[in-house]
């Protein structure tokens, strides 16, 4: 009796006392559900998911607009290059303090690069790469520097990169008890939790695995620019994989922006008052073909399948309509893209193609993706079922992304043990084809080029690009089609579609144009959106 | 003293054999399953050095050791305490681990305080209605919610509360927290409210509390109502409560300070086992109520290969099994002078 009693009050209390709103906030807070764990925030060596907190706490000398294709002015106001391109003059904005009231100044850009490049020379971790070209970093006074390359490059497309471009504090070695640039202990400090940035927010709690808060710094330099007086006070990130706990975040009111929801949830939570956002990503999804295993290393087999995939049915069916259908390897809109690169459904050409392989009828062909896309399975299924119609059977081995990578690799060293159709998701570092077409399709990259794809005139040709980014870029970026062109002939890979992601945004909040931007993926730009109460 | 110096030696020594069979045996299906851990550590590299990075990796992990030498290793830095940092997180372990263990815990205790008394009091109630139909109904309704898979009832529950307009997500309001103050100590936010005097966040943290910890709950609850009631109406009938009926001793004498008391020592055995069962659904519930705490933490540790964060978890999970036993295990000693230890 007793114990019914106590539950009774308890109860009644939950009910009576419960029910006033509440969000009774006198802080304008906002909560962004994020659907990856949080894997480090080291502005320097930060290669993955990260850069949703590091993009709001750090800043780069530029910022790229992929609408324009051209760098806009950050932390450096103005630039120029010479002696054909590899010379290069950051001018440096005045009056910008890093977080802990030190002055942002060249010394910090100096310190920033070439943290990011030695690094990455040292260990081969982060994406210091992008800075390879720089030999020298001068500080030239305490707003200007002045870099000398190795060779011609768009050094301003790497001072825009969304990885190893952010410039931190000179005071962080001190803090962290550091030695140099790279003492161990500059990376635990900054992945305790500490920040040394001059972004519009800084980091107030870090609990990678479910939690970060950032809260507004007042002292940031473009809060005039910006001009948002309602602008989030505290942003609460919340480490949201599962796209379902995303969608009853947002109708019990917990979460204000939802990055991933199932995609057949968005329509009502739109006819329930929800905002969507559809922006359409650099992130692409890969089907590339095993060419070093039999039947897929024969060219005339691998083009029977590719066209043999209902291409017209693959954005409405797997993607419900949230994605663009590839062309080439690169997303659109972004540098080096090529319209036009595209397999079509033609079951005339696939039995020809069939013939000319020389492969009998009945093959056999494995094809593992990543098993918590709900777009891949949708895909593997629509595939699975158009190639029984040639009597080629597909294997389908759904796995975690770990395991997808381990076979991917696997087509360097044991290539019948990797599967014949491997799909690979990408998004970019920096802003040039060479990302994707390196990665992805280079001979070195052994570690993401799970085709097994190895052409020398496909590796010159992109490395002669790379090089000539600096001096001429349209003739690099010729260069860099005529090499998708090659891979398109042959069949290796193809660009299967570019994501549209649905951000789901509640009623209180208004994420304006350019607060997202499809290079810097997940980073919203908290200083443009407006929250109300 | 029920308790002997033999028994606690042999209790830990069984203990750390079983820990070491948890450790190896994790260790092993981990490692052998698609995944590697090196890439993670090396933070997913994607430039030209990614193999030099991934290779610097394995090497740092100690994963280029015979696994022999490995399984050794790992035990070393288990039984030292210290597991380093997290491969996914690239924080320590620990830390990680102790972040997520009181919003476990929280729930489990929670949950339990509901289940175990109500329990043990309907199965008492069932005892004394024996064979009469409260008494079918209660056993009928022990066994559904001792066998009703506790992640269903849990999406039950949250999609019941959804069109009240009060969706119990998360462990407390974030801009409740936010704007009263409130601040994380002890990592329990019931008891963090009270010692900050925050009655508004400890409502609110007790409001998102009670429906995951019913369905937390259901599982004890079931187990006490049967055993209870069994046991109980197993007492009721010896001889000695027969006869203190017969020489007229107060009913609710006789039920609780007889009957009762005779039951306990079995129930607090069974109940102690259900304790730790329970850890298991309280980390299941957990995620479907948008809770921080080690079901989701597990679950990301595997599928992130972070091997040193999943076993210290499962070692933590095991320790937890070991104590609440051997505690049970004592109770019952304590409470019944026929058992020795």
């Amino acid at each position: 009796m007793l114990a019914a009693i106590v539950v009774a009050g308890v109860l009644a209390a939950y009910f009576l006392v419960y029910l006033p709103s509440t969000r009774r906030t006198a802080v304008k807070t906002l909560v962004y559900a994020y659907n990856d764990k949080i894997t480090g925030i080291d502005p320097s060596i930060e290669d993955d998911t990260g850069l949703v907190v590091i993009g709001s706490v750090y800043e780069t000398l530029l910022r790229y607009d992929p609408v324009r294709n051209v760098t806009v002015p950050v932390l450096a106001e103005s630039w120029e290059s010479s002696e054909n391109g590899t010379v290069w003059v950051f001018r440096l904005r005045r009056g910008v303090v890093f977080h802990d009231g030190t002055p942002f100044n060249a010394t910090a850009v100096k310190l920033s690069i070439e943290r990011a490049r030695d690094v990455y020379r040292e260990t081969g971790r982060g994406a210091g790469y992008i800075w390879d070209a720089v030999e020298e970093v001068e500080v030239v006074d305490d707003y200007t520097v002045r870099i000398k390359l190795s060779y011609p490059q768009r050094l301003d497309l790497m001072a825009a990169a969304s990885y190893a471009a952010y410039i931190f504090s000179p005071s962080a070695l001190a803090k962290a008890g550091a030695s140099s640039p790279l003492d161990p202990k500059l990376e635990e400090w900054f992945n305790g939790g500490n920040d040394a940035g001059s972004g519009p927010y800084y980091i107030e709690y870090y609990s990678p695995e479910s939690e970060v808060r950032l809260r507004k710094f007042e002292k940031w330099w473009g809060w005039n620019l910006a001009n948002n007086p309602d602008a989030p006070d505290v942003v609460v990130i919340k480490v949201r994989p599962d796209p379902l706990d995303q969608y009853n975040g947002l109708l019990a009111g917990e979460i204000d922006i939802a990055s991933s929801v199932p995609r057949a949830n968005v329509r009502d939570l739109a006819a329930r008052g929800f905002k969507v956002i559809n922006l359409t990503t650099f992130h692409n999804y890969i089907l590339l073909l095993n060419v070093r295993r039999y039947p897929t290393s024969v060219k005339e087999f691998r083009l029977a399948l590719l066209h043999a995939i209902p291409w017209d049915e693959v954005v409405s069916v797997a993607l419900r309509g949230f994605g663009r259908l590839g062309s080439g390897i690169l997303p659109y809109g972004f540098p080096g893209h090529v319209e036009g690169l595209r397999y079509t459904y033609n079951p005339t050409l696939v039995r020809e193609y069939l013939e000319k392989s020389g492969v009998g009828s009945g093959a056999v062909v494995e094809f593992a993706y990543q098993s918590d896309y709900e777009e891949n399975e949708a895909f593997a299924q629509l595939l699975k079922s158009r190639l029984a119609e040639f009597n080629i059977t597909v294997v389908l081995k759904p796995m975690a992304w770990t395991a997808v990578k381990d076979a991917g690799k696997e087509v360097w060293t044991d290539p019948d043990k990797a599967p014949h159709l491997i799909i690979s998701d990408w998004w970019p570092t920096m802003p040039s084809p060479y990302d994707y077409l390196y990665s992805l399709l280079h001979s070195e990259s052994q570690e993401w080029n799970w085709a097994g794809y190895n052409n020398t005139e496909f590796d010159e040709l992109i490395d002669s690009a790379y090089e000539l980014e600096g001096a001429n870029y349209s003739e690099a970026l010729q260069l860099y089609a005529d090499a998708q062109r090659i891979v398109h002939e042959e069949g290796v890979a193809v660009n299967l579609w570019d994501e549209v992601r649905p951000f789901v945004v509640s009623e209180r909040v208004e994420v304006p144009d350019g607060a997202l931007n499809p290079l810097y993926m997940y980073v919203i730009r908290f200083e443009y959106v407006k929250v109300r109460e | 003293m029920p308790l002997s110096l033999n028994y606690l030696v042999k209790r830990l020594l069984w203990s750390v054999s079983v820990l070491v069979g948890v450790v190896v045996f994790s260790y092993l299906v981990i490692i052998l399953s698609p995944g590697d851990p090196a890439v993670k550590w090396a933070g997913n590299p994607r430039g030209p050095g990614a193999t030099k990075a991934v290779e610097e990796a394995r090497r740092e992990l100690g994963l280029d050791l015979p696994l022999y030498l490995q399984v050794l290793n790992f035990l070393r830095m288990v039984f030292t305490g210290d597991l380093g940092l997290s491969i996914a997180y690239r924080q320590p372990v620990f830390a990680v681990l102790s972040r997520n263990l009181t919003a476990t815990l929280e729930l489990l205790a929670f949950a339990y305080l509901i289940g175990a008394p109500l329990g043990s009091l309907l199965g008492v109630l069932a005892a004394l209605r024996r064979g009469a139909r409260l008494d079918g109904f209660l056993q009928t309704l022990g066994l559904a919610l001792a066998s009703t898979p506790t992640f269903w009832l849990g999406m039950a529950i949250f999609a019941a509360l959804l069109p009240s307009g009060f969706a119990p997500y998360g462990r407390v309001s974030t801009g409740l927290a936010l704007a009263t103050g409130f601040q994380a100590v002890t990592g329990f936010y019931l008891i963090d409210a009270i010692l900050q005097l925050n009655p508004s966040v400890f409502l609110d943290v007790l409001a998102r509390l009670i429906p995951p910890a019913l369905a937390v709950a259901a599982y004890p609850l079931g187990v006490c109502l049967r055993i209870s009631r069994a046991l109980v109406a197993d007492a009721l009938l010896e001889e000695y409560v027969r006869a203190a009926v017969a020489w007229g001793v107060k009913r609710r004498a006789v039920v609780w300070s007889y009957a009762f008391r005779a039951a306990l020592p079995g129930l607090v055995q069974v109940a102690g086992i259900a304790f730790a069962y329970s850890l298991v659904d309280a980390m299941v519930v957990e995620y479907v109520f948008g809770r921080e705490g080690l079901g989701r933490l597990l679950f990301d540790a595997i599928t992130l290969s972070d091997f040193k964060l999943a076993i210290g978890l499962l070692v933590l999970v095991a320790t937890f099994y070991l104590v609440v036993n051997t505690l049970a295990d004592i109770a019952q000693a304590l409470i019944d002078p026929r058992v020795k230890l």
